[in-house]
This record gives structure tokens, sequence and C-alpha cells, in this order.
């Protein structure tokens, strides 16, 4: 009987022992808890220490420098598309109007809008999502070729207007744009990114458009055999020579 | 004399604000790269300058990859002006 009550109160003690350890586990926890709290609070992080005004300086001069404007891989890529698409498109409805005779395969030049239309956009939102960033300059870039872009669509809708209404064939005129305001376009664009490749180019392809119009404006018919080799050769040196400069740069920087 | 801008005058959130200073808009990843910071850091301080009005965060879809983006607003640019000019004088007067 001695022997149960003892046992009795060992378990009884046993117990109010387990109680006192875990009240002692329970305070240590929150005793840790809070220091880690105030340790958390007191202890700044790498960014929330303080900087001195000569360090603060050096942290913007050091975040300008490395979000200069540089070439990302790619760079000539959009115009690279452009620029062989166009030289294909012509050379195919070159051959195809010297062997069929066939006016009606002038239709194919909206093959350039449709093909160029989808592709820009996508290949453009993919250049952004690889450098991840979005400069004034790439803004600017984008406003230009914007207008260039509104300005082929109302020309076009000019152009179909006097062949269904007046029925007159003012396509010449589409020439005459694609070789005076592509490249003044991309002269702005060499300018603004100090690309000596564009403005050349830009250059070359504006001195045909002048010759194309002053050929429009003499009634020199525009004939396949000339000008069509013509014309590719000024997308050759607008855009597919410069997209391989601008590729290579973009190589060789990064 | 004119008192540094306590929210900007910390490393990160200063390295942030020059880049977006420097940019239309940058995404999250070209923040982490460029600041060298860790993903969890950058996070808190973009979430601090938003909250104080300094730049506008815009969560979107990319395919199916989440593309968090920033870009300063005016208020944000205005601050930073004026924490340039009052670090000016704090360096002068050095």
């Amino acid at each position: 009987m001695v022997y149960n009550i003892n046992c009795f109160n060992f378990a009884i003690e046993m117990g109010k022992e387990r109680q006192r350890t875990s009240l002692l586990f329970l305070f240590q926890g929150i005793v840790y808890d809070v220091n880690r709290f105030i340790k958390l609070v007191k202890t700044p992080t790498m960014e929330e220490r303080k900087i001195t005004e000569a360090e603060s300086l050096e942290i913007i001069t050091s975040m300008i420098s490395r979000t200069k404007d540089r070439l990302v891989k790619g760079s000539g890529n959009i115009l690279l598309m452009w620029g062989y698409l166009i030289v294909a498109v012509t050379a195919l409805i070159w051959v195809l109007l010297v062997t069929t005779n066939n006016p009606a395969v002038n239709w194919l030049w909206f093959l350039i809008w449709l093909i160029g239309g989808i592709a820009t956009p996508i290949m453009a939102m993919r250049k952004r999502m690889e450098t991840g960033s979005k400069s004034y300059t790439d803004k600017l870039t984008s406003y230009i070729w914007s207008v260039v872009g509104l300005t082929a669509i109302v020309s076009a809708i000019l152009c179909f207007g006097f062949l269904f209404i007046g029925g007159k064939d003012s396509w010449s005129m589409m020439f005459a744009f694609a070789l005076i305001i592509v490249p003044m376009a991309e002269i702005m664009q060499g300018l603004v990114i100090k690309e000596n490749s564009l403005i050349a180019g830009g250059g070359i392809g504006l001195l045909i458009g002048l010759f194309t119009m002053c050929c429009i404006s003499a009634q020199v018919e525009l004939m396949a055999t000339w000008f069509m080799p013509l014309f590719m050769m000024a997308f050759a040196a607008m855009m597919i020579v410069p997209g391989h400069i601008l590729n290579s740069k973009a190589k060789r920087q990064s | 004399m004119r008192e540094l801008n306590p929210l900007l005058h910390s490393q990160l959130r200063l390295g942030v604000m020059s880049i977006l200073m420097n940019v239309e808009e940058a995404d999250f990843v070209y923040l982490r790269e460029k600041t060298e910071s860790t993903a969890g850091n950058l996070s808190v301080q973009l979430d601090k300058l938003s909250a104080a009005g300094y730049i506008s965060v815009k969560k979107g879809f990319v395919g199916k990859k989440t593309r968090t983006t920033a870009r300063i607003t005016e208020k944000g640019s205005n601050a930073f002006v004026e924490y340039v000019e009052a670090l000016k004088q704090y360096i002068s007067m050095q």
C-alpha cells in the first residue's frame, strides 16, 4: 500500500516535473523566437544597411552604366526577316512576271504584309523577353516604325481607292513609299542608335527612292526587267547588310 | 540642408530606382541580374517602392510564364531627382 502511495506520489511528481519541463521548453522557445525577431529587426540585410553619400553616387553611376543601350544577340533579326522576305517575294514576282507576263502575280506583294505583319510582333515580343527591359531608344524606334507601318496601310488604302473607284493604277506609288519612307525611318533609327550601317543602307535606299520618284514624275515606265533587281538591291543594302552587321556586333559584345 | 530620402537611401532600392530612371520598363529578372540581388530581397524592396507610389508594378503572363514588370511613376521620378539634388549638397559640403 505504502509502495503504491509512493508510486502514486512519484507519478504526480513526474507529471508536475514534465509540466515544468514542457513549460520551460515553451518559455525557451518564446525567448528564442523573440531573440530571433529582435535580431532580424536589428541586423540590417545588405539591402537595408546604411550607405554613405559616396556609395549612393557610386550605385547610381554603376546602375546607369549597366543599363546603357547595348546590342543584344539577334538585334538585327527583325531587319533580316524583312530584308530577306522582301527580296524573296520580289524575286518570285519578278520571275513570274518575266515568265508568265500575268499582272495578277502582283497580288503576291501582299505576302510581304501578311508574313511580315505576323512575324514582327512575335519577334519583337521575343526580343523584349530576352532583354528584359524596354529602353527609351526602343520606345522611339518602335514609334518610328509604327509610323512607317501606318503610312503603308494608308498608302495601300489610297491605291485600292484609286483602283476600284477611279479605275487608275497607282501602285507604283508603293515603290516610292517603300524607297522613301522606309529609308528615312532607317536613317533616323541609325542616328538614334548611332549605327553607321543603318545610315549608309538607308542612304542608298533613299537615293534609289528619289530616282524612282523622278522616273514616276517623268513617266518613265518602271519595267520589271531593270526595276525589280534595283528594288532588291535597295532592300539588300537597307536591311540585309545592316542586319548582319548588327548581329555580328551583338555577338562580339556578348 | 535637405535630408536624404530614407526610402531611397538604401542600396537595393536606390539601385532599382536608378535603373528604372534609365529605362522605360524593366522586368523582374532584368532587375535581379542588374542589381545582383536575390529574388526575395528584390521582391520586398519592390513592394516598398510600390507602396510608396514610386514605381508601378504590373504582373502578367507571357505564355505560361509569369512576368512582373516595373516602371517608375512621376512621383518616383520626382523623388529621385530630389534625392540626387540633396546628395549633391551633401557631397559639395564634404
